[in-house]
């Protein structure tokens, strides 16, 4: 059943005397002597959060890949594998997921001992929508997307990343974000982290299990 | 012959402090709007162009001036350029009939601070107020577009209706002071010890209605409504042609009719008032300057009480306006001006 809710009618006197009127003039002028709210964005910014989907980046190899999917496909490509540069081992399957795939441009080479290795990553953003799809298909967790949201640029050419802008954004997300918990639940300490670096008071959330809403 | 060149030359220097002083603080009360509005809806407005975004009305007339000046195909350039100067011409000469302050001597000349205290004066405020809506009429006919057609013509109804309402509302004062100028009315307020607006509260009520319409301010701002009309009647200006129209409407006409509304409720440059005793004056410290500082401080508190109510209020129907206007307006005021006259003999003491 639907409850209609409905606000009372105003009485005569109400009307005469602006009773509404200064009800919402109250409520501005308590706003007007709080404290702003606004990130000062080119002067300050806000940190997104660790699933943020922003550039993309190669994750490289420094001894955390996940095992054994890694070792496994390293082994069946035949892949030369060399501490500081890119996880990547020329599956296509990030191609593949792509709605877009010729934003890709992908392609690896012989090495003379035999094995093979990376040679050309390109990603055109001008095509890409950010979907995540390339990420979520990954099988070496080597393609992710970063906390880099400034993405304009005043040619065509700075929206394309090439594997060595991709290696270098993985390098420092590592460095920098790596540790952090993948999932930030709301009472976290490192939600406040993220949206508190600004000293802005958020209101106190009360927190409830789902099955109490 | 000596009188006449003095009194031509403190004409022209009454004139051109004026016009400086109107049309500076017009552009820098863009600032004062944004900063307000911004803190109402806790954000802190303009900040990077100066200290606090102080020089920000610089940065948006240079970009207003630097505009290309487009006109749309069809219009009727005459009128389109017509309105401009019908907008803000008359605006800006109901500031000839404000008097800021009392009479005072210098070099032997006694200089009152109002450009010509005409013994009509309050009449010539409501007639050039009325000129406006030919500006707005203007410019939404010569820019051949339907949307500042619709707008002008809202307008036109709302002015047609509050011109009527805002004349029989200053009639209470008016009857009170027993005079038209605007100089004798202040100086009736102060012989009288008594602010106008504590026995004519209803008339001020109406007033305001009247102010906040008259100017497209936030209950009546339906000519321009931005949800519905874009700009509503400059939407075919651009450049500096579009930043004159808010300009005059929104600061300019705001600022000259707040003035008229406290030399008319509130006693001009007269301190505190407590009413049928006397004056209390709490900036006598600034001495002969203190009336000046009096009338500048009302102004000022009236001017962001408007902007208070723009940033907190909804819009209202064109029919719920001027349905307001006749059928609740009007009739209070002529219920007032009967109540008024009724008084009057008390108050003429």
């Amino acid at each position: 059943m639907i409850k209609r809710v409905a606000a009372k009618p105003l009485s005569w006197l109400e009307r005469a005397l602006f009773i509404d009127f200064i009800k919402g003039l109250s409520v501005t002028i308590r706003h007007a002597f709080s404290r702003t709210i606004t990130t000062h964005y080119p002067y300050e910014k806000l940190t997104p959060p660790k699933r943020f989907r922003g550039f993309f980046g190669h994750k490289v190899v420094d001894g955390n890949e996940p095992q054994p999917a890694y070792d496994e496909w390293v082994e069946r490509f035949k892949i030369e594998v060399i501490p500081g540069k890119s996880r990547c081992v020329v599956c296509m399957l990030c191609k593949r997921a792509c709605p877009v795939p010729q934003l890709f441009e992908i392609e690896g080479k012989k090495l003379e001992n035999g094995k093979r290795v990376v040679s050309v990553f390109n990603m055109n953003l001008m095509l890409c929508t950010f979907c995540g799809f390339c990420v979520d298909a990954c099988p070496v967790d080597c393609l992710f997307q970063s906390d880099i949201h400034e993405t304009a640029s005043y040619t065509r050419k700075d929206s394309i990343l090439d594997l060595e802008l991709l290696e270098r954004i993985g390098k420092d997300w590592q460095a920098r974000r790596e540790h952090e918990p993948d999932r930030i639940w709301i009472d976290d300490s490192q939600r406040e982290k993220l949206w508190y670096e600004n000293d802005v008071k958020l209101p106190e959330l009360e927190f409830r299990g789902r099955h109490e809403w | 012959m000596e009188s006449v060149v003095a009194g031509v030359i403190i004409a022209i220097i009454k004139i051109l402090v004026i016009l400086g002083i109107v049309l500076g603080v017009g552009a820098y009360l863009t600032w004062v709007e944004r900063k307000v509005a911004a803190h109402i809806q806790r954000r802190p407005g303009p900040m990077v162009v100066g200290w606090h975004g102080l020089l920000q009305p610089l940065a948006d007339g240079l970009k207003l001036i630097t505009k290309e000046d487009l006109f749309p195909r069809y219009g009727n350039k005459f009128l389109y350029n017509l309105a401009i100067v019908l907008a803000l011409v008359p605006a800006t000469l109901v500031f000839a009939v404000v008097p800021f302050g009392p009479e005072f001597e210098l070099f032997g000349y006694k200089i009152k601070p109002i450009l010509t205290d005409v013994n009509v004066g309050l009449l010539l405020v409501f007639g050039l107020g009325s000129l406006a809506v030919y500006a707005i009429a203007i410019a939404g006919w010569a820019s051949n577009s339907k949307y500042p057609l619709i707008g002008s013509m809202r307008k036109a109804g709302i002015i047609i209706s509050y011109e009527v309402v805002i004349t029989f509302a200053v009639m209470g004062p008016l009857i009170l002071a027993g005079t038209l100028s605007t100089y004798e009315i202040v100086q009736k307020q102060i012989e009288q010890n008594l602010w106008y607006v504590w026995v004519q509260p209803v008339a001020f009520v109406v007033f305001m209605f009247a102010l906040l319409a008259e100017t497209g301010r936030v209950p009546f701002d339906i000519q321009e409504a931005e949800a519905e009309l874009v700009t509503g009647f400059t939407v075919e200006y651009g450049g500096m042609k579009f930043g004159l129209f808010p300009l005059v409407e929104w600061y300019v006409e705001v600022l000259s009719l707040s003035a008229i509304a406290v030399v008319l409720f509130f006693g001009g440059w007269s301190p505190i008032n407590i009413p049928f005793v006397g004056f209390v004056d709490p900036l006598f410290f600034l001495g002969p300057f203190s009336p000046y500082a009096w009338f500048l401080l009302k102004v000022t508190l009236l001017f962001l009480f408007i902007l208070w109510l723009h940033w907190t209020l909804p819009r209202y129907r064109i029919d719920q306006i001027t349905e307001t206007a006749w059928k609740i307006m009007l009739p209070l005021t002529l219920i007032n001006i009967v109540f008024t006259a009724v008084i009057a003999p008390v108050v003429w003491g």
